[in-house]
């Protein structure tokens, strides 16, 4: 059952008279105890996706099933059963991490809160620094601090956007740990927001790929991390173009032309790409130039944004 | 409403009192700063004139402090957490509006109490100001009714935080000086001009500090002067709490809460 249904999402702001679309008609819908990734490059509408979630920012239209009742007429309810961390917004800085907990801890009704409060900050170590006051925290810190508090009242569905930003990698890496275990033990569903794609790779189980405020794609986490191992090989030829042409079809290699150069996807350099190389010097077939690139998750959002315009406008 | 947010609320503004100087200072030292120069000065006075007016401004001064206090505090505390940019976690949290409300009421409450009892132990120790010796049963009113204008001016002021940011907070100083020369706290209604004596009867706050001053001479006071002190500072309370449920759904609709400022 889903435990997290959203319709046609839409949050538009005022700016400088114009309005902005900054969530543009996003439906997505969440398993228990899945990991989900939402992910985009900077202003894609993450953030604000879940601000709406989380009850931060009001959505100008859209309906959000959560726990299976009506997310804006049971709020009180369902922020009780949720929370969320970010690298970007700290607790109090006038009050120390362990002040803050508490007050946390309270708010959110904790049984046994400092029992609770210790545990989880061990397991984040912040517990050394439960005397020093957030404004004298480091940044890593302070956003372990916030993955403490966002664990404090056993979420069913954990926000986290962006909770890794600024976190030294071996502590991202823990923390990242951290989060699987907890998913893993209690069935938390965790809705994740990132720009790191190893990171999604070892965490989600499906990811949505959100550009311009849309969700252009969404899919296994597996297949789509598969589909951006794949590498574009151009190669630049001044003589041997037609043989090399007529070499790629017979061994089913779909490829592009512009001008000298030839470019094709492979998934697998060893196994496509080698094999190819040693057939070109069989029969002699002569290249000036090869390169071959990774897309990085930019480029690909973006031809993946591309796509989906391109699709809608044939739709049409 | 749940006792327990309102209670994880005060905790937390009791620690960032505790933690700042600066709240420490806004209950101890302003205040202790205020009985100074206004006791020496009036000691002075009234070694120039015959009038006993030690006893009118220190008294005004006394009580002064909860509207001042009452109305200030909730909007400081409230602008912390904008600064700090906790606000996010906060309304990410089951918090209702009139849970918030209720602990910053408390809140004032508490710190006005704390600064009223630190000004007249020193109005004490430096000019024997008794202020057991007036008749406190008038004085738990005045108390009252002003603590229930601050609280509509404090949410007032907080609403503006919610409805346009940290840039209108230097309203959170200034407001309570502004309301002060029209609510004839040191001085009688007649003292003022003609066009400031229209305003200054519409404020709940002149008809206490008027009633003030009859008590203090010892003439019988005016309770419908004070009934309608009263029946406007409700109103006016109960106006601004809409105000401010309106001004924070209004924020959630601008993106404030969650916005980098
Ligand atoms: N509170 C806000 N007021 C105005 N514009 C905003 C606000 N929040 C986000 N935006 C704008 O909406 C767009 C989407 O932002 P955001 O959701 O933060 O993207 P992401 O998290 O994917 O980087 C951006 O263009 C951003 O500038
Ligand atoms: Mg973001």
């Amino acid at each position: 059952m889903a435990i997290l249904t959203v319709k046609k999402l839409r949050k538009t702001f005022p700016i400088k008279g114009k309005k902005l679309t900054a969530v543009d008609g996003v439906s997505f819908s969440v398993q228990k105890g899945e990991i989900f990734g939402l992910l985009g490059v900077n202003g894609a509408g993450k953030s604000t996706t879940i601000n709406m979630l989380t009850g931060l920012t009001r959505p100008d239209s859209g309906s959000v099933t959560m726990f299976g009742k009506n997310y804006f007429k049971n709020e009180e309810e369902c922020k009780q059963r949720c929370n969320v961390a970010t690298a970007y917004y700290h607790l109090s800085h006038n009050l120390t991490a362990l002040q803050n907990l508490k007050v946390f801890a309270n708010l959110y009704n904790v049984h046994n809160p400092m029992e609770k409060i210790r545990e989880l900050s061990e397991k984040f170590m912040v517990t050394h620094r439960f005397n020093t006051k957030v404004s004298y925290l480091s940044s890593g810190e302070r956003t372990r601090l916030v993955i403490v508090k966002a664990l404090l009242n056993n979420p069913e569905i954990l926000f986290l956007d962006e909770c890794t930003v600024g976190l030294d990698p071996d502590v991202a890496e823990l923390v990242r740990d951290h989060l699987l275990q907890y998913n893993k033990e209690t069935g938390c569903t965790i809705i994740f927001t990132s720009h790191y794609m190893q990171e999604v790779e070892k965490l989600c189980d499906r990811i949505a790929f959100m550009d311009s405020g849309k969700i252009v794609r969404v899919g296994n986490a597996h297949d789509l991390v598969k589909e951006l191992q794949m590498q574009r090989v151009t190669l630049r030829f001044s003589q041997n173009k037609k043989e090399a042409k007529s070499l790629l079809r017979k061994e089913g290699i779909p490829f592009s032309e512009k001008g000298k150069m030839i470019s094709f996807q492979i998934k697998n350099k060893n196994k496509v790409l080698y094999p190819l190389l040693e057939k070109f010097v069989k029969k002699k077939i002569v290249f000036d130039d090869i390169h071959v690139d990774k897309p990085t998750l930019e480029e690909y959002f973006i031809a993946q944004s591309r796509n989906a315009v391109k699709k809608e406008v044939t739709h049409k | 409403m749940r006792w327990h947010r309102i209670r994880a609320l005060l905790q937390n503004y009791y620690y960032a009192s505790l933690n700042s100087l600066d709240r420490i200072f806004d209950v101890i030292y302003w205040p202790i700063l205020d009985i100074f120069i206004w006791g020496f000065m009036t000691l002075y006075i009234q070694g120039i004139s015959e009038f006993n007016i030690l006893n009118s401004i220190l008294g005004a001064i006394v009580i002064w402090v909860f509207l001042w206090r009452a109305s200030q505090d909730p909007v400081v505390y409230i602008l912390e957490s904008f600064w700090s940019r906790s606000v996010y976690h906060l309304f990410a949290a089951p918090v209702k509006v009139s849970e918030l409300m209720v602990a910053l009421s408390i809140l004032g409450i508490v710190r006005s109490l704390i600064a009223f009892t630190v000004m007249i132990s020193v109005s004490f120790l430096l000019y024997q100001f008794n202020f057991f010796a007036f008749n406190l049963g008038h004085f738990a009113m005045f108390i009252g009714i002003l603590l229930l204008f601050a609280w509509g001016v404090g949410l007032l002021i907080s609403s503006l935080v919610f409805r346009f940011g940290t840039r209108v907070q230097v309203l959170a100083w200034s407001t309570i000086w502004i309301i002060q020369p029209f609510s004839c706290v040191f001085y009688p209604v007649s003292a003022l001009p003609v066009w400031a004596q229209k305003i200054a009867v519409l404020l709940p706050t002149t008809h206490v500090f008027e009633q003030l001053r009859a008590s203090l001479a010892g003439n019988t006071i005016n309770y419908g002067s004070l009934v309608y002190a009263l029946v406007v500072s409700v109103l006016f309370t109960v106006i601004m709490a809409f105000v401010i449920s309106r001004a924070i759904e209004k924020a959630k609709k601008s993106g404030r809460i969650a916005k980098a400022e």
